[in-house]
């Protein structure tokens, strides 16, 4: 027994049995092994976008670099257009899901009976079917109602998902804010409607602002609903750069250009979020 | 005029029911606390007159003014929670507006408000502070100023000293009686602390179960507790119990159980009589045990062996092995060495002692 006890108290002792300078080195070796795995792909995209077309299958070979790919991409009026519509919707889609989600997670969080319980399961299902599967019944819906290639086409979709993965993250911030905050608004002479909107909300900023960076950087990224349910009227980025494979070939040099450039908004959200994102979720 | 009048209130949840009838008059101007044990209906009771749960049935009236109906913000009434429930965006001073603001009183009027409820509360130099910049005892105090800033009809107390440690906990029950004085008003205090309703209530109402089991004075219900729960409830440490069979003995009635027996005249003892035959259970409170042989026939004694004593430094507290129980004595010379197993004989005033059948005091 003591032998079988013994053995993997051994084996996780390997890394405890090191000198707090050998822990240091262990844990900056895995952390920088972790970040190269991610930072590779964009350090090769951001190469690629620095090359000539031909020079995209000959990397290790040469050292020519060009911006050209940026200017041609940027003189491209489908990619402007793309790069407006794009930021547009990911905006408009935060501030509308979050003005849904906001009212949706506070009514799940402080509510009881059969209303709020319907609305719990109603999310509850939606969230369990896959989001695939919504993709083609949205594109014959987008139809009907005359709003397929239009903002409000791709707008709607992404507000319902939003709605329904969102909702859930705003309930637990509202459950980590006290009730009784907002029962003393409402002694201090707030109705429920100004007991919510004047404490629970501004209490709730931090996790607002959580949820509004991920649903931009989710919409700004997202690729499925646009592929399908937008067309020329409507160009989204993710798509345009998409069609940079076609026919004639793979434009890789100039897909990895845009891609660059859709990373840049991107990555100054994040930049600017990342400290309210980690302190939101920590609610 | 603020009175407040609860009349045949019940609460129920679904087919719980938190609340049974309680029937309770509170004068302008008095102290009442609510006491009991967690889920008697204490705090539900407190939320039901201040309009933060619906009432199932009755009617409660504040100032003569039925207020079922009303929303809390229109009760006139202020509340201090247990978690202080401070606007955390917001400086004290916001904190001690915000009632005011919404209530549109001018600027200048808010602002001396503000400084009078700063002023008695001692919290001038935190005005400008956020409530997570404060200790949990400047957070009370800026709870209560949230109330007096307001000049409201009632104050409403829900376990607010609970989340204080000890020693915060008995400053702060001394503010509370002197911010009494210097802004009386009509008040309800919820507490499960029986120090705290004894130290701050004009009258005290004990609840359990949902159901009001007294309502008095501390002393009314230290010294005539209804019934067993009350006398169990109130003073510290609790009263001791013991249950005796009585009989009659010529003008005597012997009570008596497993290791100790005794005596009492039937002529002080009337409502004994109807108890021959039967088991009681007779409450002593442990102040009212006193070490040493009876000195006249109004004592009766009993002898046990000490099991633990407790030394508290102006007096120890002893358990004493009485037949097939134990009972508590307090006030024993803490310089007394009692090792465990000494033979003690004790002394009881018959007039400390309190006669319970399963029901109420006899």
């Amino acid at each position: 027994m003591t032998d079988i006890a013994a053995a993997p108290a051994r084996s996780v002792g390997f890394f405890f049995a090191l000198a707090p300078r050998g822990k240091a080195v262990f844990f900056a070796l895995a952390a920088t092994a972790v970040c190269l795995l991610f930072a590779f792909p964009v350090f090769w995209l951001i190469l690629t976008s620095l090359r000539t077309g031909t020079g995209v299958y000959y990397v290790h070979r040469g050292t020519e670099f060009t911006t050209d790919n940026f200017h041609e991409v940027l003189s491209q009026e489908i990619v402007l257009r793309a790069l407006f519509n794009s930021f547009m919707i990911s905006t408009l889609a935060t501030v509308l899901s979050l003005g849904v989600t906001a009212t949706s997670g506070y009514m799940l969080s402080r509510f009881k009976g059969p209303i709020p319980n319907a609305w719990f399961s109603l999310i509850y299902i939606f969230r369990c079917v896959p989001y695939v599967a919504w993709v083609l019944p949205l594109y014959f819906v987008t139809q009907k109602l005359h709003i397929f290639d239009s903002y409000w086409g791709l707008l709607l979709p992404h507000i319902a998902v939003h709605i329904c993965f969102f909702s859930w993250i705003m309930k637990g911030f509202f459950d980590g804010i006290d009730p009784s905050m907002e029962y003393a608004a409402m002694i201090d002479g707030c109705s429920r409607w100004g007991a919510f909107w004047r404490v629970a909300m501004p209490a709730a900023v931090p996790g607002l602002t959580a949820l509004a960076i991920l649903c931009w950087l989710y919409t700004w990224n997202e690729f499925l609903f646009a592929l399908i349910l937008t067309a020329h009227e409507t160009p989204i980025l993710t798509v345009v750069m998409a069609q940079f494979v076609h026919e004639l070939g793979m434009e890789w040099h100039l897909m990895s250009a845009t891609a660059v450039i859709a990373l840049v908004p991107a990555l100054i959200v994040t930049l600017f979020g990342q400290r309210y994102v980690i302190r939101g979720l920590r609610i | 005029m603020a009175d407040i009048v609860l009349s045949n209130v019940h609460k129920v949840y679904g087919h719980v029911v938190a609340v049974t009838d309680i029937n309770l008059a509170i004068k302008d101007r008095e102290f009442v606390v609510l006491v009991g044990p967690s889920g008697c209906g204490k705090s539900t009771t407190l939320r039901m007159i201040a309009g933060l749960e619906e009432i199932s049935a009755g009617t409660i009236a504040i100032g003569g003014r039925v207020v079922n109906h009303l929303q809390p913000k229109d009760r006139d009434i202020a509340m201090v929670f247990q978690n202080y429930a401070l606007y955390r965006h917001m400086s004290v001073r916001d904190n001690l507006a915000f009632g005011l603001r919404n209530r549109r009183v001018p600027a200048d009027e808010i602002a001396a408000a503000v400084s009078r409820a700063a002023r008695i509360l001692s919290i001038e130099p935190l005005l400008d502070r956020r409530p997570h910049q404060l200790s949990g005892g400047q957070q009370q105090r800026v709870a209560l100023g949230r109330c007096i800033v307001r000049n409201p009809k009632v104050f409403l107390f829900d376990e607010p000293l609970s989340n204080l440690d000890a020693q915060l906990r008995a400053q702060m029950r001394l503010e509370l009686k002197e911010l009494r004085l210097r802004v009386p008003t009509t008040s309800i205090f919820v507490t499960h602390d029986q120090t705290e309703a004894m130290t701050l209530g004009d009258r005290i109402v004990v609840m359990k179960d949902g159901v009001v089991q007294q309502v008095g004075t501390p002393l009314e219900l230290y010294r005539k507790p209804a019934n067993r729960f009350v006398a169990s409830f109130i003073g510290s440490p609790s009263m001791n119990f013991i249950t005796l069979r009585v009989s009659a003995d010529g003008e005597h009635f012997a009570l008596a159980c497993h290791g100790w027996q005794f005596r009492l005249p039937a002529r002080r003892f009337p409502h004994l009589g109807s108890h021959v035959g039967r088991s009681i259970s007779v409450g002593v409170r442990p102040q009212h045990v006193r070490l040493g042989a009876p000195v006249n026939d109004d004592q009766i004694a009993l002898n046990g062996a000490v099991t633990v004593t407790e030394q508290l430094g102006d007096e120890q507290l002893l358990a004493v092995r009485l037949g097939d129980g134990e009972i508590r004595i307090a006030g024993a010379d803490p310089d007394l060495s009692l090792p465990t197993g000494t033979q003690i004989e004790a002394a009881i005033a018959t007039d400390h002692l309190h006669f319970f059948d399963e029901l109420e005091q006899i």
